[in-house]
């Protein structure tokens, strides 16, 4: 398998077991961390995608690297909201238990 | 004349603004001045306006600005006709929200039952935080719009979306509000996450991702790029609310500060059918790459599922929340529509033109009717303290100025004749009638005018009871006064502007002739 294939492989991985993590916990802080996983993952694709051996020494391409400098930007502001987001959640219903609200339905 | 604008410039003095309110507040707030955000956000929004018209007036030349060394790894922007009637669109309903919000906000904590008020007292109420992520909604949609690759696209998407869910939860003192809140921010982020892994592949191809680099990878067409071509419009199609992935858009959008309501139904969802347009048509091409069918098959999905529990809703916001994903479903129709005449029948540009043509004015079309009903029914809201239509019933002669604003909303939305709303979708009507001989078009434009007959009817029906029924004995509504001017304000001027692009439809239909030979 060539490097390309291992790391696309290995992101999959990490999008199918953050999608298990926000589809079957009930805790509003671990679908969170579901979420970031996936964003892991998708990093990690780009990755896959600008990734090169030249001349035996391993090569990042530029527009890959601040491609995921900038995702994970990205994603730290996204899971901070989402924090305080629950933490509003749980100043209302005092329980990060997503069956305890009243509409979530997805 | 012919002015040169930088497109960063326009999202600069957007976000320029946005620092500014934050900034100034602690000394605002001293001088109990509570209201110049709004108006601070509302003189940016008008300076972008005025120089977005004055680069259409000048043709909309297309252009790309290159910041950096023009390698094809540096980001660009671009400004051409799509995106400066898009960006007027979206920065004119910005207008309207922020001076509508100068009033509306301070009766939103005033409506408070008093405990949530004190707490509310001992923290902070937040307007400078509102208005500068109102600011940052508009810039990162008008970014979207201006991006000239596909890494642009997507900062400005996330931009457009942060400030957004943060708006969404803005009324953290209500349980809905949070919870709405959160399940747009997770199923919206899990989306853009599905369009980033497909740019990921799109790079991979490419080796850039400038639009005329992938444009030339994808030429042939091949399996990873229709598979990033479907991830990329499944991504954007949860922001679009496309119907299977609707679901958070009638808690979020009536959860959210009525203003921003509008803006979120009359044009975030626009912007996500910007960026499902732009790659299929100006990048992947529809020649290529069979979308139509599919498209069509979505849009026929959202209008008749969203027109059909539009029907069972007993809230105002929600009841307008289901309106919106219906309209998104004719637009959908409209750009299949295009796509299959242009795959199917090469030969036929005409009725692919009007099909497109009908799409993007009627993203005009819906944006001032959507954002006239929301803030009408925000005047509703503030004055009766209830969202429910069944006690709203003949509120109207005690509102007389915003009852005639909704209506000339609803009807415009519901297509009556002369307003603009009937000629959009005229012409994807007659876009989908014009190859007699295709019958998937034909059954789908029957499908799409019985949608537009059940929509008009409950459109028309909501505008009786409010305006015409005999209060029930819930409600008298005797001691109901008229909403403040500053919050009428915009309503007369988007009525004004309903009549106005139905007189002015001619340069308008001529302004779309410049878009389309962009897209085509």
């Amino acid at each position: 398998m060539s490097l390309h294939e291992i790391y696309f492989a290995g992101s999959l991985l990490l999008i199918v077991a953050g999608l298990y993590a926000i589809a079957s916990k009930r805790h509003l802080v671990k679908i969170v961390i579901g979420l970031e996983v996936v964003t892991l993952g998708v990093n990690l694709a780009i990755a896959s995608m600008g990734v090169r051996i030249v001349d035996g020494a391993l090569v990042m391409d530029a527009l890959a690297q601040s491609m995921i400098a900038i995702s994970i930007a990205v994603a730290a502001a996204i899971t901070a909201l989402a924090l305080s987001i629950a933490l509003n959640i749980y100043r209302h219903y005092g329980t990060f238990d997503i069956r305890k609200l009243r509409r979530l339905r997805w | 004349m012919v002015m040169i604008v930088n497109p960063l410039n326009i999202i600069l003095i957007l976000i320029g603004a946005a620092f500014l309110i934050v900034i100034l507040d602690p000394i605002f707030r001293r001088a109990r001045l509570i209201e110049f955000g709004g108006v601070i956000a509302s003189l940016a929004f008008t300076a972008t306006l005025i120089i977005l018209a004055i680069e259409a007036a000048a043709g909309a030349a297309a252009r790309t600005v290159i910041f950096g060394p023009d390698s094809p790894l540096t980001a660009s922007l671009k400004l051409d006709a799509l995106s400066i009637y898009l960006s007027m669109i979206f920065s004119g309903l910005g207008l309207m929200a922020s001076i509508y919000s100068i009033r509306y906000m301070l009766f939103d904590v005033e409506h408070l039952p008093l405990d949530d008020l004190l707490w509310i007292r001992r923290r902070e109420l937040g307007f400078d935080r509102y208005y500068a992520l109102l600011l940052t909604l508009i810039a990162g949609m008008i970014g979207v719009t201006m991006a000239n690759d596909f890494f642009t696209l997507y900062v400005f998407w996330e931009l457009m979306a942060i400030s957004s869910y943060s708006l969404v939860a803005f009324r953290k003192w209500s349980w809905e509000a949070v919870e709405a809140g959160f399940k747009y921010l997770v199923m919206s982020t899990l989306g853009s996450l599905a369009a980033l892994l497909g740019i990921a592949l799109l790079y991979g191809l490419a080796g850039s991702l400038r639009f005329d680099a992938v444009k030339a990878a994808v030429f042939g067409g091949n399996i990873a790029a229709t598979f990033s071509l479907a991830m990329i419009v499944i991504g954007f199609g949860v922001t679009t609310a496309i119907v299977p992935f609707h679901s958070w858009l009638p808690d979020a959008h009536p959860a959210a500060p009525t203003p921003i309501s509008a803006v979120l139904s009359g044009i975030v969802i626009k912007t996500g059918v910007y960026a499902i347009l732009w790659p299929m048509f100006r990048v992947f091409g529809p020649a290529t790459y069979g979308f139509g069918p599919i498209l069509i098959g979505l849009g026929i999905l959202t209008m008749s599922f969203a027109n059909i529990a539009a029907l069972m809703q007993t809230d105002i916001k929600r009841f307008l929340a289901y309106s919106s994903i219906a309209n998104i479903g004719y637009i959908v129709m409209g750009l299949g529509l295009a796509a299959h005449i242009l795959k199917a029948h090469p030969s036929e540009i005409g009725p692919a033109a009007l099909a497109l043509a009908g799409a993007l004015l009627h993203v005009l079309n819906h944006a001032l009717g959507k954002g006239l009903s929301f803030l009408s029914a925000g005047c509703y809201i503030i004055r009766t303290g209830s969202r429910e239509i069944g006690s709203l019933e003949g509120v109207g002669p005690r509102m007389p100025i915003t009852t005639a604003s909704l209506g000339v909303g609803l009807l415009n939305l519901a297509g009556v004749p002369p307003l603009s709303g009937f000629w959009s979708k005229l012409l994807i009507i007659s876009a989908g009638l014009g190859v007699p001989s295709d019958s998937l078009m034909l059954a789908a434009t029957i499908i799409f005018i019985l949608n537009s007959v059940l929509a008009a009817g409950y459109y028309l029906w909501l505008l009786q009871r409010l305006a015409f029924k005999k209060p029930g004995s819930s409600g008298a509504h005797r001691e109901i006064k008229e909403a403040p001017p500053l919050m009428l304000a915009p309503l007369i001027i988007l009525a004004a502007a309903c009549i106005m692009v139905t007189i002015m439809l001619n340069p308008i239909l001529q302004f779309i002739q410049n878009i389309l030979e962009v897209i085509m």
